[in-house]
């Protein structure tokens, strides 16, 4: 089992239209997991058939019930977040849900025990079928739900249980460098560097250069929309190239690639010169992976051995 | 002199690319012609905010934003383990007498230190990540960064907002992280009016149903801005009548505008664009709550 990440640090640098060309490519055999819980666009990019779904919990929040507060004020003295306010006009607190993170202090020091836990659906996992028949395994966080990491994860682990031996798993990771796009490339034996040509792309596919480093994960860069801005394919090349990450290849800003899924395609099956440089570039991917399978393979026979 | 009534408008968007750091980037350039406005990047994992202005100076320190992290002292632990159960994120192992603390884990609640019986872990500060304040003209910036290989986002988001409210601009123009899970919430609190940017995509307009829920459900005044407008065929002003929030704009996509996106240069000579920026501003102020009794 492989799994190669998808990752770029900026939103809309094309993760999503690269992750699922590059499935489509991989055989029958790839699930994809669609780690983007907060924005998760898979399902429209490949066409799913919805085959199952469980309700996600991400634990307990809190709650201060009104009758039982005295209105000390421990609560809110406890909370490192701001999370806990006063009720204007009344002597009484309250907990803002959107500042919680849930970490229970003010349980410990409410002296009337009127900090009560509730217990709520946080999002929902689902296996589908996609119209070219891989399996995908995706999320719907619910807006404003906290957690997103932990769901993250859920869906990289059911990937995982519903691989075979010799499946590809690719995982398109969400934007930004925090705690889900490192639950996102937990376990990546390959990370797609997709740098988007452009000065915002740049810096955060840095960003990302770096986490990935710190993760000890192997990479290949793969620049997207390029042709826009000469010095700036010229930057995210050479950002590449410092890391020390093999370029796989460039695709241009093309709008024959744009919204490709109302017409049924992946970028991969997309005619013209546009198409051709995304299937050179998933082929230059593929390579890399190949390599990387033969090679864990070696090593697991050698280890048979001794 | 009595403090000036703040207003905040946040920009965010669900899907990260569809031009939440144009849109917020413009939008505080329109608004610093006429009024005293901070420009404050939230995008912490992500801050691109100040690419638009590679004129701008720092006018103030660094600041660290820092998290007390509990730390063993080794003294007095009787094995009990309460710290461990105590801890929510995972970040207490606690074998004999022994604990040890996972910092990169640990969210700095303190509810360890708090309950452990015997007084054996202190506290010491980690850094999370920092705020930096930069001028350009007459518009502030206000940055957050959070470190590389970090999961404290929203530490570092709440430690912006604090000082950007400390900065005492008239108008606060946010740029918020993308989707609707906590750094995104934590971005979009306390603002008087959301601005969500879509493109017209299927991508988008699914996430940014999302994000139309978010704001719904916590009551917020928002008005939705139609990015890269002809771009693609979506029907996203369908999608925001549905939800009764109103498009206050519209963004034309041309090659030479995304060509220019990409260098990450300001339109300020664009009077179609700063109009437009002008109108959006208008529809946002007109339509944020107004402050009772010039109290806030």
């Amino acid at each position: 089992m492989m799994t190669i990440a998808v990752a770029s640090g900026k939103g809309g640098a094309g993760k999503t239209s690269f992750a699922v060309a590059l499935a489509s490519c991989l055989g029958s055999s790839c699930i994809v997991a669609d780690c983007d819980v907060d924005a998760a666009n898979d399902a429209i990019a490949l066409g799913a058939m919805l085959a199952g779904r469980e309700d996600y919990h991400a634990g307990s929040g809190y709650r201060i019930a009104p009758g039982s507060c005295t209105g000390c004020g421990l609560c809110a003295a406890s909370c490192r977040f701001e999370a806990i306010r006063a009720v204007p006009g009344k002597k009484a607190f309250t907990v803002a849900q959107e500042l919680c993170e849930r970490c229970g202090a003010c349980l410990d020091r409410c002296p009337s025990r009127a900090i009560e836990t509730f217990e709520k659906k946080a999002g929902e996992l689902f296996v589908s079928r996609t119209r070219a028949g891989l399996v995908l395994v995706h999320a719907e966080l619910e807006p404003g739900e906290d957690s997103s990491g932990k769901l993250v994860r859920r869906v990289r682990e059911r990937a995982q249980t519903l691989a075979g031996a010799e499946s590809r798993i690719v995982v398109d990771a969400p934007p930004g460098i925090g705690c889900p796009v490192i639950a996102s490339l937990t376990g990546a034996d390959l990370v797609v560097v997709l740098v988007e040509a452009s000065s915002s792309g740049i810096k955060d596919a840095e960003r990302l250069i770096e986490l990935v480093e710190s993760m000890k994960r192997t990479a290949i860069g793969v620049i997207n929309k390029s042709g826009l801005n000469a010095p700036m394919d010229t930057r995210a090349k050479a950002i590449l190239e410092k890391a020390g990450i093999p370029l796989a290849g460039e695709i241009p800003f093309d709008p024959g690639l744009r919204s490709v899924e109302e017409r049924g395609l992946t970028w991969a099956g997309v005619e013209g010169p546009a198409g051709e440089r995304v299937r050179s570039a998933i082929g230059a991917v593929e390579g890399v992976l190949g390599g990387m399978e033969r090679k864990k393979h070696h090593e697991g026979e050698k280890e048979k051995l001794a | 002199v009595s403090p000036a009534i703040q207003r905040t408008i946040a920009v965010a968007s669900g899907k990260g690319g569809t031009g939440k750091t144009t849109v917020a980037a413009h939008l505080a350039l329109a608004a610093s012609r006429s009024r005293n406005t901070i420009l404050v990047d939230l995008d912490v994992e992500a801050p691109d905010s100040r690419g638009y202005f590679p004129d701008s100076e720092a006018i103030g320190p660094r600041e660290a934003v820092l998290v007390s992290v509990p730390r063993f002292t080794g003294t007095g632990c009787t094995g009990c383990r309460t710290c461990a159960a105590s801890c929510h994120f995972g970040a207490i192992i606690a074998i004999g007498r022994t604990v040890t603390v996972n910092d990169k884990l640990c969210k700095g609640c303190g509810r360890c230190v708090a309950a452990c019986p015997a007084g054996a872990l202190a506290e010491t500060e980690v850094e999370v990540g920092a705020t930096s304040l930069f001028r350009s003209g007459a518009l502030d910036l206000l940055e957050g960064r959070m470190a590389i290989g970090d999961i404290r986002s929203t530490a570092v988001i709440e430690a912006a907002k604090r000082r950007a409210s400390r900065a005492g601009a008239e108008l606060q123009v946010r740029d918020c992280p993308p989707g609707v899970s906590c750094p995104a919430t934590h971005a979009i609190e306390g603002a008087d009016y959301v601005i969500l940017v879509a493109e017209p995509t299927e991508f988008s307009r699914h996430d940014l149903e999302a994000a139309l829920r978010l704001v719904s459900g916590r009551g917020m005044q928002a008005g939705v801005v139609i990015n890269k407008d002809g771009f693609g065929t979506a029907d996203v002003a369908e999608l925001c009548g549905r939800y009764g929030i109103p498009v206050i704009g519209r963004l034309a996509f041309t090659r030479e505008r995304a060509a220019s996106g990409a260098a990450a240069k300001l339109w300020a000579d664009d009077p179609e664009l700063m109009g437009g920026m002008e109108g959006i501003l208008a529809a946002a102020m007109a339509a944020a709550p107004q402050p009772a009794g010039g109290e806030r």
